[in-house]
């Protein structure tokens, strides 16, 4: 468990990290006037925020109904459905998927998978990795903590971020400009695109009607990394499904909406392994895409979180980040405030959810309770509630 | 050197159980603003002020003297030499008379403006009480269950039916979270800006003058109480200048965190004084907290008073 005087001790140092507050500075900058943007031009976005939060109400009410029927739907679309209660048995279901010998695996971003601790694992085995997400892979190379759910690097100077890829082998210099230090990195991953063995990804929603999932990305990682590869893994957070293919795309559009990014540069569906029968009506699996296709739902903690008064609603996070670019606390020390993964107002709670609740208490007790992440919240969330539930938890343990 | 949090709550706790306050001040602070106003003792109907406005010096004291503690590296050195929590208790006797008369002025200010909308009301003078808000922000719910009950039952041994509170803390508290706690809470809660709003009260002075206003977090969010002090001061002749943020979106002052990382809390009161003062230099406050601080970082250019200054200077 971390402790207050820990948390205090390392959020002292992020406010003198000169690095970390202009980051912090810049991005916010631009991340909330873009949001603000979004929702103005937009407007049918909150109408669908609304209509999101009752279906996703709705749906964790019969959690276990809709994991079956995706497990069976999955089977249909020829997939492979499966559920995992904590991260032994996920990390097991991987493993016999991938296989035992060295494998070259692409990632896409994911913080169910950061939960997973599932890169440090995977090459922990002996596989080699890497993350296609350009701030993430810079976490990945400087073993950092992602500082935010779309732009985890905010914390990093470009000299630090050219040291960092120099340091793998990718081709760039300080002196060049930020679209020559992009296209290196495009250089260097296009190939391990190709020459992957495994493609793994999340899953931004799972639509139980069909097993679909839908990804949502900007830089276009996601397609490649979950369409070269011959195996797709996605990974899904139990509380990422929703009804129907329908509904699925309206969470993703809120979700990209209030994330600030919108419309998305790209949002994928993937419903099952590539095949074709355009040979004589033979189907042959893996065309262009993979040949096989794996969903694993991922429990984690959320189905006792479900059953708790106030932790349950945080489960209706559509994770946007934007309660995390609205809170003051947030604005200055950004994920550094927050439990392994997860920082910000979400994050305190989702600490609590995933990780453990002492540490999630031991978090609450710097939040001002000012509300305002519950006012820009698309689900409405009640997090100063949940958060003063969980400052009640450790009064009751220090006191 | 982070504080002994824990220690700091259980002196919260502790002081609030003992004194009826998280800080400790003479129990004279309490009532002596309302010297010469002639307010009838107790009554049906009473300006219950929750005390947040009198402890002001002595929560900035406190914070002071947290803050240099904080800065300090020698934190462990002072604990075993007797703790924070006692050289907390001996501060009351460094606030001085002018701080206070500040205060006072603001509770004086109000109490006038209420008498002339006509409201019958009185005041309960060394009963005047504390709500127990920090303690239930802090999840103190222990505690602060035992001593709302407590508030509760002597205001109602003293016959009180109805509370005008003048700052949002102690509206939350006595509006909506002390229904919650204990079953058969039957006090009305008015706030002093819905009674001036709703009175027939007109100003008897015109300010020709720009400020621009905070809104609390708990008047904006919490109570939707936006409308009624703009009105007011418009009315009055001020042009408010409304900050980036503001509203339903207001930004926090900091405040509720002042007293177990005064560091971080004076981090985001600055962030909120920058984007204010942009607004305009004159900012006007609703909250004795964001009055403390806002001013505790303020620039020497930037003037920081609390509304009813103005609401005073205008309705008098
Ligand atoms: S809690 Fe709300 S605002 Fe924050 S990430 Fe989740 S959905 Fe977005």
């Amino acid at each position: 468990m971390k402790k207050i005087d820990a948390i205090l001790k390392e959020i002292y140092t992020a406010l003198d990290d000169q690095s970390l507050q202009s980051g912090l500075q810049r991005t916010l900058k631009n991340l909330l006037p873009a949001s603000h943007k979004v929702l103005k031009r937009w407007p049918y976005l909150i109408k669908l925020a609304d209509e999101v939060r009752k279906i996703r109400e709705e749906t964790l009410k019969n959690l276990d109904y809709y994991i079956d029927e995706i497990i069976k739907n999955v089977e249909s679309i020829n997939g492979k459905g499966y559920f995992a209660k904590d991260r032994h048995e996920a990390i097991k279901i991987i493993d016999e998927i991938v296989g035992n010998d060295r494998k070259l695996i692409v990632k896409a971003k994911s913080m169910v998978t950061e939960e997973l601790k599932l890169r440090e694992h995977l090459i922990e085995k002996g596989h080699i990795v890497y993350e296609t997400d350009l701030g993430e892979l810079l976490i990945q190379i400087s073993k950092d903590k992602p500082m935010h759910a779309i732009a985890p690097a905010i914390h990093m100077s470009r000299e630090k971020a050219v040291k960092l890829l120099k340091n793998i082998g990718v081709h760039v210099s300080e002196e060049m400009s930020y679209e020559d230090i992009v296209k290196g990195v495009r250089m260097f991953l296009r190939e391990k695109f190709i020459n992957a063995d495994v493609g793994i990804s999340g899953a931004n929603v799972v639509a139980a009607d069909s097993g679909a999932t839908i990804l949502i990305s900007n830089e276009g990682n996601i397609r490649l990394s979950t369409i070269l590869p011959p195996k797709h893994i996605a990974i899904a957070s139990i509380e990422k499904i929703m009804p129907t293919i329908n509904d699925a795309y309206k969470q993703a559009l809120v979700q990209a909406g209030y994330a600030g990014l919108y419309p998305p540069t790209y949002l994928s569906l993937t419903a099952g392994p590539s095949s074709t029968a355009d040979i004589e009506y033979h189907r042959v699996y893996g065309v262009h895409g993979p040949k096989e296709f794996h969903l694993i739902l991922y429990d984690g903690g959320r189905s006792d979180a479900i059953k708790n008064q106030y932790l349950w609603e945080q489960l209706l996070c559509i994770k946007c980040g934007r309660c995390q670019a609205e809170c003051p606390i947030w604005d200055l020390v950004a994920n550094i405030w927050g439990g392994s993964v997860y920082g910000g107002p979400m994050g305190i709670v989702w600490t609590a959810i995933t990780e453990d609740i002492d540490t999630a208490a031991q978090l609450a007790l710097i939040c001002l309770g000012c509300g305002r992440c519950k006012e820009v919240c698309p689900m409405k969330i009640n997090m100063p509630d949940i958060i003063r539930y969980l400052k009640t938890y450790i009064s009751k343990t220090i006191i | 050197m982070p504080l002994p949090v824990k220690d700091i709550l259980k002196m919260i706790a502790d002081n609030t159980k003992k004194y009826g306050m998280p800080f400790p001040m003479p129990k004279e602070v309490i009532y002596k603003w309302a010297d010469g106003l002639d307010l009838p003792k107790g009554g049906d109907t009473v300006l219950f002020t929750g005390l947040l406005y009198q402890m002001i010096p002595y929560i900035n004291a406190s914070i002071k003297y947290l803050e240099s503690v904080e800065e300090s590296k020698y934190l462990s050195v002072l604990m075993k030499a007797g703790g924070i929590v006692s050289v907390i208790s001996k501060l009351l006797l460094r606030v001085s008379e002018e701080e206070l008369k500040e205060q006072y002025e603001v509770l004086r200010g109000i109490a006038i403006l209420l008498k002339k909308t006509g409201t019958q009301f009185g005041y309960l003078y060394e009963n005047d009480m504390y709500s127990g808000a920090l303690l239930y922000d802090m999840g103190l719910d222990n505690d602060f269950r035992e001593y709302a009950v407590m508030v509760y039952n002597k205001l109602k041994s003293l016959g009180v039916r109805t509370l005008i509170t003048i700052d949002p803390h102690t509206t939350y508290m006595m509006r909506e979270v002390y229904k919650n706690i204990i079953p058969g809470y039957d006090l009305m809660v008015k706030n002093y800006f819905e009674i001036l709003t709703n009175s027939s009260i007109e100003p008897t002075k015109i300010l020709k003058e720009s400020a621009t206003l905070h809104d609390p977090c708990y008047y904006a969010r919490y109570l939707k109480i936006i409308d009624e002090p703009r009105r007011l001061l418009e009315k009055g002749g001020i042009n408010i200048m409304e900050p980036e943020r503001n509203k339903e979106l207001t930004f926090c002052c900091g405040g509720p965190i002042e007293s177990i990382t005064p560091g971080l809390s004076k981090r985001v009161a600055q962030l909120r004084v920058s984007e204010l003062s942009i607004a305009n230099k004159n900012i006007i406050t609703m909250c004795p907290i964001c009055y403390a601080n806002l001013s505790r970082v303020k620039p020497k250019d930037v003037a920081v008073k609390d509304v009813s200054h103005y609401l005073y200077t205008i309705y008098r």
